[in-house]
């Protein structure tokens, strides 16, 4: 109710187009947006006296939609890194005005002409403990319904992830893995298909796994965080994870540019990094962040599993997006 | 059939009241018309002109196969519908009017409930862990639990339970309509109840099964919800495709291409059940 009525908000804020004290922030909804409103737009509000109406969730038909149009009223977008890439090229995107939003201690990983980095997340390895016998160890047992039998859980869509994870449970090499071998990932996949469950969203993939609906499953790490926080008996192994991020960009003809900057640099800055990790479990983009979390928390980011972590190559999914995506489609409807 | 008559009565050539239709149409015009022009374009223009959009949807066996098991699916619901709800709305016909009213109000009330929240409640009753497989494992009648969604069963499941109501609807009405005296007829002829079902109460309720299994099957051809989250992603639903397609991919002549040829198969098979069932029956009972 209360994102339909922001929503709505936005909608008349449009039709009244761009006040200079208020802008417009989408971003996934449920718990990390709820992160994100407390952790950068309530302190941006009082510092700056702009205010930030919250809209989502994040849609790439409308934001594409919007800036054909030439109506946009998202000022402030987050999206997965691979799309903001794609977008860049497309012209979707305003350049990231790098004069009002520092940049020196921005990971240089997650951000980039078009984009300042969000937060980045592990995707791990997660599995009910009541619904296990055993530990897994690694994603090769994720492929292995003898020694581990149950339904397995993975990401929905094509994204950076599941591919990689067929590919290094056959044994391919972290450092081998791109240019990726879809034929070898699908001839690996097609070992388990059956014994699949998709997850399409966040809280689906922590219902499935806290019911035991499946007993794995490849998992955002701040939604294994937040079931362990409410006690749900989960298991994780770290071994292998892999990095994405999700970025913050402009689109194209945003009506409050310049808000626009000044949110991203609240954002971005040590403090709203250090707060937003905290309430999400997802890791800071900035480098100064840590230094101001409490040392358990830190503990619980993907930045404390380092050995063995491979980053997922955003720029070549960038680059192969649509190759891939009618290939993953093409398997998994057969 | 009677009391629908006054609908075809006409002055000069046009139906009677006609004038009055002018808003309706101008919104049909403007809401529906319109859009369904320019997503015809879009599939013609986007990314350039040409028919690539088209070559890429038929030359691409997901997308043919998704269509065919769209249709599939369509059908299955549309089957089980029917049989579900003939023996209710036959009850519903023949029972007193104030207890009719009362099972009346308990159908549609399913209607008013959100349709998310519907779906969610389904995935709690079917699923491997769910109320129904573990009541069944704890009775002891099986030992696996059943797979009851993520699967055509559990697709099937949830929307026939949401097109009920669009099914009971235009029956009620044609049952209604006939003659209880026709029955009690064929049984004084010596016909036994199954004979007369067969040969008297189905023939006159056609119209009626007709009229409501298109809005099923139609209805059912662009659904999006129920069958993403009860369905796995070998039964996907051509809505879902074009979601992915659209929001995603971005690719918006692709999707417009896929979604302006299932309007046409959806229209072309309007218009071939006007011709078998005739257009006044077709669209009586409603």
């Amino acid at each position: 109710m209360k994102l339909f009525l922001t929503g709505l908000l936005a909608g008349l804020l449009a039709a009244t187009a761009g006040k200079a004290d208020e802008m417009a922030f989408t971003s996934w909804g449920g718990t990390t947006q709820e992160a994100q409103t407390k952790s950068w737009a309530a302190p941006f509000e009082a510092n700056s006296g702009i205010k930030v109406l919250q809209d989502g969730p994040t849609d790439y038909g409308k934001l594409k939609a919007m800036v054909d149009a030439g109506n946009v009223t998202w000022d402030v977008v987050d999206v997965e890194m691979d799309f903001a890439i794609k977008a860049a090229k497309d012209g979707l995107l305003e350049p990231i005005d790098y004069s009002l939003v520092p940049r020196a201690d921005l990971d240089p990983r997650f951000s980039n002409e078009h984009a300042v980095g969000s937060f980045y997340y592990s995707f791990v390895l997660a599995w009910n403990k009541s619904a296990v016998t055993g530990e897994p160890t690694g994603w090769a047992d994720m492929f292995d319904t003898k020694k581990f039998p149950g339904k397995r859980t993975f990401y929905k869509w094509s994204a950076p992830g599941v591919i990689e994870i067929a590919l290094l449970a056959d044994g391919v090499p972290a450092d081998k893995l791109y240019p990726l071998d879809l034929d070898r990932a699908f001839k690996k996949l097609d070992t388990i298909k059956s014994d699949i469950v998709w997850w399409g969203g966040g809280a689906e993939s922590q219902q499935l796994i806290a019911s035991g609906e499946a007993a794995f499953g490849q998992l955002w790490n701040g939604r294994v965080f937040a079931l362990q926080q409410d006690g749900t008996d989960v298991g994780v192994s770290w071994n292998q994870n892999l990095t994405a991020a999700d970025v913050l960009v402009v689109p194209k003809g945003a009506k409050n540019k310049g808000s626009a900057m000044k949110f991203l640099a609240a954002a971005s800055s040590p403090t709203g990094q250090a707060k937003f990790a905290e309430a999400s479990g997802y890791a800071p983009i900035n480098t100064k962040a840590k230094a101001e979390m409490p040392a358990d928390a830190v503990k619980a980011l993907p930045d404390a599993h380092v050995e063995g972590q491979i980053n997922l190559d955003m720029n070549y999914w960038a680059e192969h997006r649509d190759e891939i995506a009618t290939r993953w489609y093409a398997w998994q409807t057969k | 059939m009677q009391g629908i008559s006054f609908r075809r009565s006409s002055v000069a050539g046009l139906p009677a009241g006609s004038g009055s239709a002018l808003p309706a149409l101008l919104l049909v015009g403007l809401f529906f018309i319109m859009p369904v022009v320019a997503l015809l374009l879009r599939s013609v223009t986007d990314p350039e002109p040409g028919l690539q959009n088209y070559a890429t949807l038929f030359g691409s066996g997901t997308y043919v196969r998704v269509f065919l098991n769209t249709f599939l699916v369509a059908s299955v619901v549309t089957a089980v519908t029917i049989l579900v709800a003939f023996p209710v709305a036959w009850m519903l016909a023949i029972m007193p009017p104030a207890m009719g009213s009362i099972v009346f109000g308990i159908i549609v009330l399913s209607m008013w409930t959100n349709l998310l929240t519907r779906t969610y409640a389904w995935m709690v009753l079917l699923q491997r862990t769910g109320v129904i497989n573990r009541a069944l494992m704890g009775l002891g009648i099986i030992h696996e639990p059943l797979p009851l969604i993520n699967n055509l069963a559990g697709v099937t499941i949830g929307m026939v339970y949401i097109m009920l109501p669009f099914m009971i609807l235009p029956l009620v009405g044609t049952l209604r309509a006939i003659d209880p005296m026709t029955l009690r007829a064929a049984a004084l002829c010596g016909a036994s109840p199954f004979e007369a079902f067969r040969r008297i109460l189905l023939p006159l309720s056609l119209p009626g099964v007709a009229a409501g299994g298109l809005m099923v099957f139609v209805m059912s051809l662009g659904y999006f919800v129920t069958p993403a989250l009860l369905g796995g992603t070998s039964n996907m639903m051509l809505a879902e495709m074009i979601a992915q397609t659209v929001q995603s991919l971005l690719n918006w002549g692709l999707g417009s291409a896929a979604a302006f040829v299932l309007l046409v198969v959806t229209m072309a098979l309007y218009a071939i059940q006007l011709r078998l069932v005739g257009a006044r029956r077709a669209g009586g009972g409603i």
